[in-house]
């Protein structure tokens, strides 16, 4: 306990002395590696605190303040957990961020850079240890402002403050609804401190129980990117520095993730009965649209975020799942569904902060991020295209990667839904498992798409001829990612049975199933089979000749005879092409002679059916109602006075109809 | 001696796999009113392909000769988690399952990106139709075994075989019969064979399977033609574990196994013989008509689903 | 004696699962003549369930039965339609507004109706839950056909399938039904189709085409 305060503090004061560091750092060039170091060691002491903490009992305390602004930190098992997610995997980040940004960024840029985003760790792990609504609610903010500063810091062309600004609104209106869920306590617990919340949890009537989750669940939703509240992901994400990317992608969304578990496990101890569909439901729209979404794209970084909407989907599935189970007296299986879930946040954070490292590398290297102008880059980036196959394949969900045990472990958790008595619960569940099936499915198809395009075949502009490897930091850092995705797919016990007592203290009363024993020998032997069996046929000697590809006997083939990342999709869309209702407008000009046309022009604009059929007319209310109350405002002078005599009598009228 | 049986099981669907095809085609050839190549055929073919040398085109990275021998050693790999001859396999576990079809595709990814590397056009066509055919064919397959493992309360393809072995065959379930003629058209659209995809064509605008093998030559050839015939034996041997398991041996004497050896080859000859009927009977989809059918093995998927929670008769 | 009686039990217990694979097959059907012969052979599945009962309830009425539902519904009434099909000189597609597999994903959402609304009802009541359950999806997969064809043709053949349902749910709650409704019943489909059948030419001689959805023009 003494020494996780001790290195608690370490830590605090290491986030804050980066500022100055960065300060030094601007000024002198030799000591630019100072903040980076200093940073590095504020996360390995915050990961060491993490460690310690998770399997004490004893959680650390810290009371500060008065009300209404109390301020609290309390490190349980829970907050534990996700403040070793934030610690750890933003450690490789900041290693590849220390090359990458003197790459991309002036000095000056670079170091508040540095400041920013220790700041924005920093308020990251307030979030998740805070004990009070006060402190959480500032580390919330904190945490938006600050990564809007980040996206500030690397341009300010009228579209990127064009997405900045849709950002910001819809993180503050997220952060209104979650402070209004945090307010919907008050009439039963008196305060905000989450002891108190946790407390009357279960007195709550059924309506202030009903009101509570959905709050959260949408307050929450917003910030995790649930569609339809993801329209902010693939808008932000893609204009940040890329090291910032990673971190918001990676680790911001799982603040959501903690946040919602907080709520609907600890302070509702489940929620209404209904919660668990609804969250079931959301999760499965959000995963299915998400990799639907994300396979029309081309842009590397926006087709990122929208998987960052399919993950967070599957990871809500659980949580359903998880609720689902709890509501009908099974909780053994509610441990199970929440430790899948809560792994596959692990995950996730793993293999999306490194493909955005991969995608910060082939940007760094050939200075584009559209797939379509690459090719080939795997002869030219060997590390970065072995870490960044690493990551495609945990992202997809295959052995032995921790994508695919996460998912395996949801999987579980639904046919288990088969031995509940409720039938709805009986049918819903087990259905649930084809639709991760098909999510998986199609995200392999986004993958094999984006990592044949992009790395394999040959390159399709000199940009992506001509690329060098990106310097040995940034390798590093992509690959302890992917050494850790390897690690924790062939060896899952690792994180598993600390993530089974982190869930004893969510659902008690449960214990692990027999079930799950016996996964970690299995993977192992699969892999080593599959690893033996493909040594053994790669060992022998083969004589080798290069020879021209099969052209249909035309002269040769070039580099635009490949297949592009819109004809690779092109058939999944055609199938799914109600999701996609595309804007078309061919025009052939002159109109009047259509067989012998001077010119051609073909525009096809995609704006997601959300952004038309439910935000539109939203923004149109809100304008409508804005210009109305204009009306008040009418420049007199007078007319403010009447104003505040209004209000005057008003409240006099008041004090006299109460006495 | 015990533990070596699942082992020899394993060893009997990779090696014979290529006899299988051979049969296959043979049925098909008599059917349709020709001698056909003999069954051992296959094996000539093979032979005569590891003894090529491997060309590869230019600018082709390592992933190129790499990703065959992969798709060969995750198929080989998937092989020891069915049970063939006994009610158990290699290697089992609670969610074994989900493994299988987890290395199948991870058979499928590597198959794809070694298309891809190609760097021509019919790689990437391949891949692209691969991908669409395999996105929507996994839903399919995980609901078909979903519900035959929550009929019979288990996860483990071993529990399921003991299960269905202590089952009375004229006990006729809807869930499994709805379960087996989703996983047969997933058998179909994964193995790559007629409606959804004509092995044998030559014309490169109908081809899935053979564009995205089309750049491959020599050993790396080989060893893709062999990981296909192994998907084929591995889906028929599945499909039979699940639902036709009477036979299989109880214990470990020798007549009980020659038994268990014998009633596995005459399924496997059955299902063929109903497989080489199907693809001299029916004519290639075009592509865009495999969706509505794998949609249809899906809906038929989750039926039988639905079906195990109303007590499954 | 013991083999028939065993072969009885087994149609009637499994009967169901088999008219709910004919149903997957009319949802999904694309030819006019393969809908007619999926119909036949749904009459031939029902015309057994009929003799099953007739063996274990020994009633000599429901051999009639049967018997007529066998000559009518199996043999008369398809080869009447698929004669009709080759004089209409149609096109032999079915032309659906739903088809393929989205078709056949309403079908299975109407069978889990069926079956989660049968359930606790027929617990209650002793009834075969099976039986009863396939024949409410019959008619509930019957009244979708009618309203997913666009042709007449198909038409006739969605309230072909429903009275099937119906006939089928007559006789899950009655163990065989008294022979003088079934000839009632069997009169009035009768009519029907030949109705329905001069209706069709007359349509198609008038429009020069069966397309239901083109005949709107008795509208306000």
């Amino acid at each position: 306990m003494v020494w996780s305060s001790i290195a608690l503090a370490v830590s605090l004061v290491g986030f804050a002395a980066v500022i100055p560091a960065a300060w030094i750092a601007a000024r002198t060039r030799w000591l630019s590696w100072l903040p980076g170091t200093t940073l590095a060691c504020s996360l390995l002491f915050g990961t060491f605190v993490g460690i310690v903490l998770i399997s004490s009992t004893r959680p650390l305390r810290l009371d500060l303040g008065v009300a209404p602004f109390q301020f609290g930190i309390e490190i349980d098992p829970l907050a534990s957990f996700f403040l070793i997610l934030i610690c750890a995997v933003s450690l490789p980040v900041i290693l590849y961020a220390a090359a990458y940004l003197p790459r991309h960024y002036s000095p000056v840029q670079t170091q508040w850079i540095w400041g920013l985003t220790s700041l924005f760790l920093l308020s990251m792990a307030l979030v998740v240890v805070a004990s009070t609504g006060f402190a959480f609610l500032v580390g919330w903010e904190l945490m938006t402002l600050l990564s809007a500063a980040l996206i500030l810091v690397d341009g300010t062309s009228k579209e990127r403050l064009h997405n900045l600004f849709i950002y910001l609104l819809m993180m503050h209106v997220g952060a209104g609804v979650v402070a209004a869920s945090f307010f919907a306590f008050l009439p039963a617990s008196g305060g905000l401190h989450f002891s108190a919340l946790r407390a009357s949890g279960a007195l709550l009537t059924p309506g202030a129980r009903s009101v509570i989750f959905l709050l959260a669940f949408v307050g929450f939703g917003t910030k995790a990117g649930i569609i339809p509240l993801h329209l902010w992901l693939p808008k932000a994400h893609p204009i940040a520095p890329t090291p910032v990317s990673a971190l918001m992608s990676g680790l911001m969304l799982k603040t959501a993730v903690y946040g919602f578990v907080r709520f609907t496990f600890d302070f509702l101890g489940g929620g209404p009965a209904w919660a668990g569909y609804v969250v079931l439901l959301a999760g499965a729209v959000s995963g299915v649209l998400g990799v639907l979404y994300a396979i029309g794209e081309h842009d590397l970084k926006r087709l990122l975020a929208y998987h960052s909407v399919e993950n967070i989907g599957i990871i809500y599935m659980g949580l359903g799942a998880a609720l689902i189970f709890l509501e009908n007296d099974a909780p053994a299986w509610a441990a199970v569904a929440v430790v899948a879930a809560l792994f596959h946040t692990l995950n996730h954070a793993l293999f999306k902060s490194l493909l955005f490292l991969g995608a910060g590398a082939i940007a760094d290297a050939t200075h584009t991020l559209d797939i379509d102008e690459l090719g080939g880059l795997v002869k030219r980036l060997p590390i970065t295209g072995i870490a960044f196959l690493i990551g495609c394949a945990s992202i997809v969900g295959l052995p032995p990667l921790n994508g695919f045990v996460s998912e395996l472990l949801i999987f579980q958790s639904f046919l288990a839904g088969s031995t509940l008595a409720a039938l709805p619960a009986q049918v819903i569940l087990p259905l649930m498992a084809g639709v991760l099936a098909l999510i998986g499915g199609l995200a392999a198809a986004c993958f094999a798409k984006v990592y044949g395009v992009a790395f394999l075949g040959r390159a399709r502009t000199a940009a992506a001829e001509s690329a060098q490897e990106v310097p040995p930091m940034m390798l590093s850092g992509m690959g302890l990612l992917a050494a850790s995705c390897i690690g924790l797919g062939v060896f899952p016990r690792l994180a598993l049975d600390t993530l089974f007592s982190v869930a004893q203290t969510l659902v008690p009363g449960s214990s692990p199933p027999t079930e799950i024993a016996g996964l970690q020998r299995i993977l192992v032997a699969t892999t080593v089979a599959v690893l033996g069996i493909g040594l053994l046929t790669m060992a022998a000697r083969v004589r080798r000749r290069v020879t021209a590809p099969w052209a249909c006997g035309l002269p040769g083939l070039t580099t635009r005879m490949q297949y592009t990342s819109a004809s690779f999709s092109k058939p999944i869309r055609a199938v799914f092409a109600a999701v996609y209702k595309a804007d078309r407008k061919l025009d052939v000009l002159p109109a009047n002679r259509p067989y012998f046309p001077s010119s051609i022009s073909y525009r096809s604009v995609r704006t997601t059916s959300f952004e038309r059929s439910l935000y539109r007319p939203m923004t149109n209310v809100v304008v409508t109602l804005a210009t109305g109350m204009r009306r008040l405002q009418t420049g007199n002078i007078q007319v403010y006075l009447l104003y505040i005599f209004l209000t005057l009598v008003a409240l006099l009228a008041m004090l006299g109809v109460q006495e | 001696m015990r533990s070596l049986i699942p082992l020899v099981q394993a060893l009997v669907i990779v090696f014979g796999a290529p006899l299988l095809r051979g049969v296959v085609s043979k049925l098909k050839a008599r059917l349709q009113g020709r001698q056909g190549a003999s069954v051992w055929r296959p094996y000539a073919d093979l032979g005569k392909l590891f003894r090529k040398e491997d060309l590869v085109p230019p600018l082709a990275s390592p992933l190129f000769w790499m990703a065959p021998r992969i798709v060969f050693a995750a198929t080989a790999a998937a092989v020891l988690l069915i049970p063939v001859f006994q009610p158990a396999a290699v290697f089992g576990s609670p969610g074994d399952f989900v493994l299988l079809v987890g290395l199948l595709a991870l058979a499928r990814f590597f198959l794809v990106l070694g298309a891809m590397d190609g760097g021509g056009a019919f790689g990437g066509m391949g891949g692209s139709r691969e991908a669409l055919v395999s996105a929507l064919a996994e839903a399919p397959f995980l609901l078909g075994i979903t519900a035959v493992a929550i009929m019979a309360r288990s996860t483990q393809l071993a529990g399921i075989v003991t299960w269905t072995l202590g089952q009375n065959f004229f006990d006729i379930s809807a869930v499994h019969i709805l379960a087996f003629s989703a996983l047969a058209m997933v058998a179909v659209a994964e193995t790559g064979r007629v409606p959804v995809d004509n092995p044998t064509t030559h014309l490169e605008l109908t081809m899935i399977h053979e564009a995205m093998v089309l750049e491959h030559s020599g050993p790396s050839l080989a060893f893709l033609e062999w990981a296909n015939s192994i998907k084929l034996g591995l889906l028929l041997s599945l499909l039979i574990g699940l639902f036709f398991p009477w036979g299989m041996a109880a214990g470990f004497s020798l007549p009980v196994l020659a038994l268990a050896a014998g009633a596995y080859a005459a399924k496997m000859a059955a299902l063929a013989l109903v497989l080489a009927a199907v693809e001299s009977s029916v004519a290639k989809m075009r592509m865009y008509a495999v969706p509505d059918f794998l949609g249809i093995a899906s809906a038929t998927g989750a039926l039988a689903v639905v079906f195990t929670a109303f007590g499954g008769r | 004696m013991d083999l028939v009686q065993f072969a009885a039990g087994k149609t009637l217990s499994s009967s169901a699962v088999f008219l709910l694979v004919t149903v997957l097959l009319l949802a999904a059907a694309q030819r006019v003549s393969t809908s007619i012969k999926l119909f036949a052979l749904q009459s031939a599945i029902i015309t057994a369930q009929v003799m099953a009962t007739a063996y274990t309830e020994k009633s000599a009425e429901a051999w009639v039965v049967a018997a007529m539902v066998f000559g009518l519904k199996v043999i008369a009434i398809p080869s009447t339609l698929l004669w009709l099909v080759e004089r209409l000189k149609t096109r032999r597609a079915v032309e659906p507004t739903i088809s393929g597999a989205k078709a056949v994903f309403v079908a299975v959402f109407m069978i889990f109706l069926s079956y989660a609304a049968v359930q606790p009802y027929a617990l209650e009541s002793h009834i075969a839950a099976d039986a009863l359950s396939s024949a409410v999806a019959l008619i509930l997969v019957g009244a979708f056909l009618m309203v997913n064809r666009r042709k007449a043709l198909m038409q006739i053949i969605g309230l072909l399938v429903l009275e099937n349902g119906i006939f089928l749910a007559a006789l899950a709650t009655t163990f065989g039904m008294p022979l003088v409704i079934e000839i009632g019943i069997f009169f009035d489909l009768l009519m029907g189709i030949l109705i329905m059948g001069i209706f069709a030419f007359r349509i198609r001689d008038t429009f020069d085409h069966l397309d239901v959805t083109k005949l709107r023009r008795l509208r306000g």
